[in-house]
C-alpha cells in the first residue's frame, strides 16, 4: 500500500508542477508575443516572486520518484536522456533570465528573449518526455535498454504541441487574475483559442494514446471506467467553466477552472494507467523502493506537507490581487556623494602618520608576528594531537575567545570615532 | 556495460555541474545568515547603517540563490540521467534523505525568498526578518541533509544489500554516519568562512576606491571579525577529517598527500605524479613536515603511500593532490589574513591599512575556491568508487550512446561558463554601482509598510 502513497506524492508534485510552473511558462511564451516592453517587464516581475518556490515542486517530484519508486526513476530519466537534458538547460537560462532581468532598473530585451524562448523550449521538452513516457520505454532489470532516439515518435512531438499550449492557457488564466489593462484584456481573449487547442490535443491525445501506448486498457473493471468517466467529465465541467470565465469577472475563476481542469486530467489519466508507470509493464510495485524506504518517505515528506503547503499559500497571500510593481527605492543622490573626495584625501595622510619606529623594530615586529601566525596555525591544525588532545581545542578555544575580545574592543572604538555613522562620517 | 568513454563524459558531466552548483550555495548560506542578522539589528536598533547593508546584500544575494536554485535542479536529475545504475541501487536511502532535503528545505527557501526579496512595503518589517530567519533555517537544512547523503556515500553504513540494491536498516546511522559527524562541521565552516571572505573582500574594495566608507568598514569589522574566530577552528576540524579520512579511505589520504611508496616523512608541495610506473617524476617537499602534520613532533613518522593501495582501487593522483592542495594553502592564505585582521585592529589600522586592503580584495572568492578544492579532492579521492567501497563508478553510469553523452557535456559546459561569465559580471556590475544608491530613502521609509500592510 505505501507504494501507493509515494506514487500519489509523485502525482501531487508533478500536478502542482504542471499547474504552477504552466502558468509561468505559458506567460514567458506570451512575453514573446507582446510589443511593449514595459509589459514585458510586467510578465517578469509578476513571476520572479515565485518562480523558484514554483520550480521546487519539479524538483520535488523528480526526488519523490528517486525515492519511491527508484525502479521508474532510473529506467525514464536516460530514456528521455535528450528532452530532458534541453529542459534542464533552458530551465538554467530561464531563471537566470528572470532574475537578471529582475535585478536591472530598466528593461533587457536579450534577457527578455532569453526567458520567452527558454519557456516555449522547456514546455516542449516536456510534452517530449511526457509523450515518451506515454509512448513505453523498453527496460530490462531497473535500466532503460532502449536507444538514444526512442523519445522521438509522432505521439511525442503531438504531446509537445498539447503541452504548450496547456502551458499558455494557464498562463492567459494567470494574467486575466493578476494584471490590468491591456494584458488583463489580451488575456481574456487569448483564453478561448487556447481552450479550444487544448481540448483539441486532449481528444487527439487521447485517442492517439490506444494506438501509441504498448499496453492493454483495462476499462472492463467497473471502478477504472467509472474513475475514468467521472475524472474526464470534471474536466470537461472545468473546461466550460473557464470558457465562460474568460473575459469576465472575477478573475479568479479562469484560473481555478484550468487548475481544476488540469488536476481532473491527470487523475484520469492515471486511472486509465494504474498501475502502470512506465508502460508496457513496469508496475508501481516492481519499481518501489523497500519498505523502510518507502515510510520514511511517507511520514517524512507527507508530515511536512501542509506546513510546506501552508507557507505556500502565505506567499501567494502575501503578493495577492493585482501586480504592482514594487515601492521603489528611488535613487537620490547620496549625502555621501559631494565629500567623497575630500574624504579620500583624508585616511592616506592617516596611514603614514604613527610612528612605525626604526627599520629594526618593524622587522622585528613583523618576523615575531610571522613566527606567532605560523604558531598558531600549528596549533589550530593539532601538530601536539600526539602529545594531548586537549591541547589543539584548548588552544583554538583562546584564540577564538581573543579575537572575539579584539574585535568587540576595536568595533567599541570605531563606533565612538564614528567611523560607522552614515550621516557624521564623512565630515 | 556502458563504454569508458561514456563513464569519463559522464564523470566530467558530474564534477562540472557539481562544482559549478556548488560555488552558489557556498556563498548564499553564509549570506543568508548575514542578511538576517543586518536586517535584525536594523529592526532592533533603527540604524539606517544596517539597512543599506541588507539592501545591497540582498541584490547580490538574489541572483546568487536564483542561479544556485536552477543549478541545484539539474543536479536532482543528474543521478538518474547519466549514472542510472547509481540511482537504482542507492534511491532507496540516498533519494529519501533528497527528497527530505527538497521538501523541509527547498520549500522553505523558496516560500520565503519572494518575501524576502518582494516584500518591502507589502509585509511588516517583523514578517520581513522572520522570513529571513527561515531563509536561514532552509540553507543550513539543506546543508545538513546534502552533507547526510554525501557522507554516507564515503562512509556507508546502516543497510542491506538486496539484489543490488540498497535498503535502509537503521535511518539514525545512515543519517548520522560516521563521516558525517566530521564532513558536516567542516563544511558548514567553510560555507560561512567563504561568505564572509566574499563580503570582505568587497568592502575592502570599497576602502581601496574611498567609498561608502560607513558600509566598508562596518561589513569589513564584521568578516574580518568572524574570520578571526572560525580560520583556527575550521583547520582544527579540517585535520581531524583529514585524520578520519585516512583511518576510513586511506586510499584518499596516500593520493592527497602525494606520496607512492612510505618512504617521505617530508609535506609535498609540488608532485607530478606518474600513474602508470607509480612513482613521482618530480616532487619538491619540505622535510619532516608531513610528519609534523601527522602529528609526529620527532618528524621521523613516513607519511602513507598509494602503493598500499591495490592497483585497481586506487584514485587519481593527480585531483585529489591539487585539489587538496588548492584547498589547503588557500586555507593557510585565509588564516594569515584574518591573523593579520586582528593585528591591524589590536594597532588600530583597520581602516587604513592600504596594503592590507588590496590584499583583501584578492581574498574575496578564496573560499569559494577552497571549497572547490576541498570538494574535488573528496569527490575525486573516493574513487574508484562511487559508495565506497560498494559501488564502482563504472557500473553505475546509466546505458548511454556516447554522442548523447557528448552531446550534454557541451551544453552544459557552454551553459555553465556563460553563466559564471554572466553572474561575474553581475557582481562587479552591482559593487560598481555601490551602496550609496540604495541609501537615498533609508532615513525617512525606514518603515514604508506599516501603513500598507492591512
Amino acid at each position: 500500500m505505501l507504494e501507493y502513497a509515494s506514487y500519489a506524492l509523485v502525482l501531487l508534485a508533478l500536478g502542482a508542477y504542471l499547474l504552477l510552473d504552466g502558468y509561468d511558462l505559458g506567460i514567458g511564451i506570451l512575453s514573446l508575443f507582446d510589443r511593449s516592453d514595459r509589459r514585458r517587464k510586467e510578465y517578469n516581475e509578476l513571476i520572479a516572486t515565485a518562480w523558484d518556490a514554483n520550480e521546487s515542486w519539479l524538483i520535488l517530484a523528480g526526488v519523490a520518484l528517486w525515492a519511491g519508486l527508484p525502479g521508474v526513476y532510473a529506467t525514464v530519466l536516460p530514456g528521455v536522456y535528450l528532452p530532458l537534458v534541453v529542459m534542464l538547460l533552458a530551465i538554467v537560462m530561464r531563471g537566470a533570465a528572470i532574475e537578471l532581468q529582475s535585478a536591472t532598473p530598466g528593461y533587457r530585451r536579450g534577457w527578455g528573449l532569453v526567458f520567452g524562448l527558454a519557456s516555449l523550449v522547456a514546455a516542449l521538452c516536456q510534452g517530449l518526455v511526457v509523450g515518451a513516457l506515454l509512448s513505453g520505454l523498453p527496460h530490462r532489470g531497473g535500466m532503460f535498454t532502449g536507444g538514444t532516439w526512442d523519445w522521438l515518435t509522432p505521439y511525442s512531438a503531438l504531446t509537445a504541441l498539447g503541452m504548450a499550449c496547456l502551458h499558455l492557457l494557464a498562463g492567459a488564466a494567470w494574467l486575466q487574475d493578476k494584471t490590468t489593462g491591456t494584458a488583463h484584456h489580451r488575456a481574456g481573449r487569448l483564453g478561448r483559442p487556447l481552450l479550444l487547442a487544448v481540448a483539441g490535443a486532449c481528444v487527439v491525445l487521447g485517442v492517439g494514446l490506444r494506438f501509441s501506448d504498448p499496453q492493454h486498457f483495462r476499462f472492463d473493471q467497473t471502478l477504472r471506467a467509472a474513475l475514468f468517466g467521472v475524472a474526464v467529465a470534471v474536466a470537461a465541467v472545468c473546461g466550460l467553466t473557464a470558457w465562460y470565465g474568460f473575459g469576465r469577472r472575477p478573475d479568479w475563476r479562469p484560473f481555478a477552472a484550468v487548475a481544476g481542469a488540469e488536476a481532473a486530467g491527470l487523475l484520469a489519466l492515471v486511472a486509465a494507467t494504474a498501475p502502470v508507470v512506465v508502460p508496457p509493464d513496469l508496475t508501481v510495485r516492481a519499481a518501489a523502493a523497500p519498505h523502510a524506504s518507502q515510510m520514511f518517505l511517507v511520514i517524512g515528506v507527507g508530515g511536512c506537507m501542509p506546513v510546506v503547503l501552508a507557507y505556500n499559500v502565505y506567499a501567494w497571500w502575501v503578493f495577492r490581487g493585482k501586480f504592482s510593481p514594487p515601492p521603489e527605492t528611488a535613487p537620490a543622490a547620496d549625502p555621501s556623494d559631494a565629500t567623497a573626495t575630500a574624504a579620500a584625501q583624508r585616511p592616506a595622510a592617516v596611514a603614514q602618520a604613527p610612528g612605525d619606529g626604526p627599520r629594526a623594530v618593524v622587522v622585528a615586529r613583523r618576523v615575531l608576528l610571522t613566527l606567532l601566525g605560523v604558531a598558531l596555525a600549528a596549533v589550530s591544525q593539532d601538530v601536539f594531537g600526539g602529545k594531548g588532545t586537549w591541547i589543539g581545542p584548548t588552544a583554538i578555544a583562546v584564540c577564538g575567545v581573543t579575537a572575539l575580545a579584539v574585535w568587540i574592543r576595536s568595533d567599541r572604538r570605531a563606533a565612538a570615532d564614528g567611523y560607522f555613522d552614515l550621516g557624521t562620517a564623512e565630515k | 556495460m556502458a563504454s569508458p568513454a561514456v563513464v569519463e563524459i559522464s564523470r566530467w558531466q558530474f564534477a562540472v555541474t557539481a562544482v559549478f552548483h556548488m560555488s552558489f550555495p557556498a556563498l548564499t548560506v553564509g549570506l543568508s545568515a548575514f542578511l538576517a542578522v543586518m536586517y535584525t539589528i536594523h529592526l532592533r536598533t533603527g540604524n539606517p547603517l544596517y539597512l543599506q547593508i541588507f539592501r545591497f546584500w540582498k541584490k547580490i544575494f538574489a541572483v546568487g540563490f536564483g542561479l544556485g536554485v536552477v543549478a541545484g535542479a539539474v543536479m536532482t536529475f543528474e543521478f538518474g540521467l547519466n549514472w542510472g545504475g547509481y540511482a537504482h541501487a542507492v534511491g532507496p536511502i540516498l533519494g529519501v534523505i533528497i527528497g527530505m532535503e527538497v521538501i523541509t528545505a527547498f520549500f522553505l527557501e523558496a516560500g520565503f525568498i519572494g518575501i524576502m526579496l518582494y516584500g518591502d512595503g507589502r509585509v511588516r518589517p517583523r514578517t520581513m526578518a522572520f522570513a529571513c530567519w527561515m531563509l536561514v533555517v532552509g540553507t543550513l537544512l539543506s546543508t545538513t541533509w546534502i552533507l547526510a547523503a554525501n557522507s554516507w556515500m564515503q562512509d556507508p553504513v546502516g543497510f542491506t544489500e538486496v539484489g543490488g540494491q540498497f535498503r535502509p536498516d537503521d535511518w539514525w546511522h545512515v543519517l548520522f554516519n560516521p563521516a558525517f559527524t566530521y564532513r558536516f562541521p567542516h563544511i558548514l565552516l567553510a560555507v560561512l568562512i567563504s561568505a564572509a571572505w566574499f563580503i570582505g573582500g568587497i568592502a575592502a574594495w570599497y576602502l581601496v576606491k574611498q567609498r561608502a566608507l560607513p558600509f566598508a568598514r562596518r561589513t569589513l569589522s564584521i568578516a574580518l571579525g568572524v574570520l578571526a574566530i572560525l580560520m583556527p577552528v575550521q583547520l582544527y576540524v579540517g585535520d581531524q577529517t583529514a585524520g578520519f579520512m585516512g583511518a576510513h579511505q586511506p586510499a584518499k589520504l596516500e593520493a592527497f598527500e602525494g606520496n607512492w611508496k612510505t618512504d617521505n616523512n617530508g609535506y609535498n608541495l609540488l608532485v607530478v605524479p606518474d600513474t602508470g610506473k607509480g612513482e613521482n617524476r618530480v616532487h619538491v617537499e619540505i622535510p619532516h613536515l608531513g610528519a609534523v602534520i601527522g602529528k609526529d613532533l620527532s618528524g621521523k613518522a613516513n607519511v602513507p603511500g598509494l602503493l598500499r593501495t591495490p592497483k585497481d582501487e586506487r584514485p587519481n593522483m593527480w585531483s585529489a593532490f591539487y585539489g587538496f592542495r588548492a584547498m589547503y594553502f588557500t586555507a593557510l592564505a585565509m588564516f594569515a589574513m584574518a591573523f593579520a585582521g586582528v593585528v591591524l585592529r589590536l594597532r588600530g589600522r583597520l581602516y587604513t591599512a592600504r596594503r592590507f586592503h588590496r590584499l583583501m580584495v584578492w581574498m574575496a572568492p578564496a573560499g569559494v575556491v577552497a571549497i572547490s578544492g576541498g570538494w574535488i579532492t573528496a569527490e575525486t579521492g573516493r574513487q574508484p568508487w562511487v559508495v565506497y567501497g560498494l559501488i564502482r563508478t563504472g557500473d553505475a553510469v546509466s546505458r548511454l550512446s556516447l554522442g548523447a553523452a557528448i552531446s550534454s557535456l557541451t551544453g552544459f559546459v557552454t551553459v555553465y561558463a556563460l553563466l559564471l561569465g554572466l553572474w561575474i559580471r553581475y557582481i562587479v556590475r552591482t559593487v560598481r554601482t555601490g551602496p550609496e544608491h540604495l541609501l537615498a530613502d533609508v532615513g525617512t521609509t525606514a518603515h514604508p509598510s506599516e501603513v500598507s500592510c492591512a
